[in-house]
């Protein structure tokens, strides 16, 4: 019995290491865009103990940036909320393709896989799904505490270094965000065809940001591209 | 430390965005959806996404353009961390050249 126990709990050690090693690329990609994140927000003025309370508690990049770039003297809170919502509603759609996955799964234990989900470990954990046939759990929190972890620790870092820098600008540290972006998009590229909609939703992001106050560029964009992609779901 | 009205935001934040992650799985559980939803469902992430970086494409300043393209070449053939570099790199040079 003592043996069985040891056993799998040695097999388990090992699946979390495999999901350590698989994520340990991105992580030093993102080592760049955490301090960027951690110096940016420190410039419009957030303590190094808010951006950790900000990355712990919402852990997720890209609505962290969109925060902060609405970010003023007094913050608009409700505008913050929404954007942060609008960013991150590609997680339902991310929740939804896991959710098979989580179907024999005690609920408290797919709640746990949902709620450290984000864009990389979400790809992973399914192309490693994909691949083994196999949702494996301890590789999946293997990667998703590791990026967790490092994303709080290095954007903290970056809010502490962020002082000493000065204007980060000048290390063109602000392309640091667009690019994860677009490497995330390229990994998710449909085809020419079924793309239509994120160029839509470029072009009027782009004109709603030259034309209005605020935010409004990125629900204008995202609405716009849905709105097509239905059109174009409706005549196939 | 920590400012009263940045921990309402950052709680208003985390809140939200704790509802996007659970919420597909809380709502689909045993469902389904029509061919159509889920495939207009399909596009939302790449259209979120750009939108979101909309902004990079629209600032009129030459150095920041051509770092941009850079950028996008570099991410059609590259992984994350060579990408970021080459980004940061371009856009920290030509801004002092340009």
């Amino acid at each position: 019995m003592t043996f069985i126990t040891e056993q799998a709990s040695s097999a388990q050690n090992s699946e979390i290491q495999r999901g350590i090693r698989a994520v340990t690329p991105i992580l030093f990609g993102l080592v760049p865009v955490a301090l960027a994140f951690g110096a940016l927000a420190s410039q419009k003025g957030l303590t190094a103990s808010e951006v950790s309370l900000m990355t712990g508690l919402n852990f997720a990049g890209g609505s962290e940036f969109a925060a902060i770039g609405l970010w003023q003297a007094v913050p608009p809170l409700l505008l913050i909320v929404a954007i942060t919502f609008l960013v991150n509603s590609r997680h339902l759609l991310m929740g939804a393709a896991l959710t098979p996955h989580l179907a024999g799964l005690p609920r408290w234990k797919a709640y746990a896989v949902l709620v450290l989900m984000c864009d990389e470990s979400w790809a992973l954990g399914l192309a490693d799904a994909r691949k083994h046939r196999f949702f494996s759990l301890p590789f999946y929190f293997g990667q998703a505490v590791t990026l967790y972890l490092g994303w709080m620790a290095l954007s903290t870092l970056g809010a502490l270094a962020g002082p000493l820098l000065g204007d980060i600008e000048q290390y063109g540290a602000d392309l640091a965000f667009p690019a994860v972006f677009l490497v995330l998009l390229r990994g998710m590229w449909p085809g020419v065809v079924k793309a239509s909609p994120w160029l839509a939703s470029l072009a009027v992001a782009i004109a709603a940001y030259l034309a209005l106050p605020g935010a409004w560029y990125v629900p204008l964009g995202a609405l716009t591209g849905l709105g097509l992609s239905w059109l174009m779901a409706g005549r196939t | 430390m920590i400012d009263p009205w940045t921990l309402i935001i950052i709680i208003g934040m985390a809140t939200v965005t704790v509802t996007t992650r659970i919420g597909g799985y809380a709502l689909l559980r045993g469902r389904t959806l029509s061919p159509r939803l889920l495939a207009t469902m399909e596009a939302a992430p790449g259209c979120v996404l750009i939108a979101v970086i909309a902004p990079h494409f629209a600032t009129g300043r030459p150095a920041d353009m051509l770092a941009l393209v850079i950028t996008v070449v570099a991410a059609l053939r590259l992984p994350m961390l060579p990408t970021v570099m080459i980004g940061m790199a371009s856009a920290a040079i030509l801004r002092q050249v340009l």
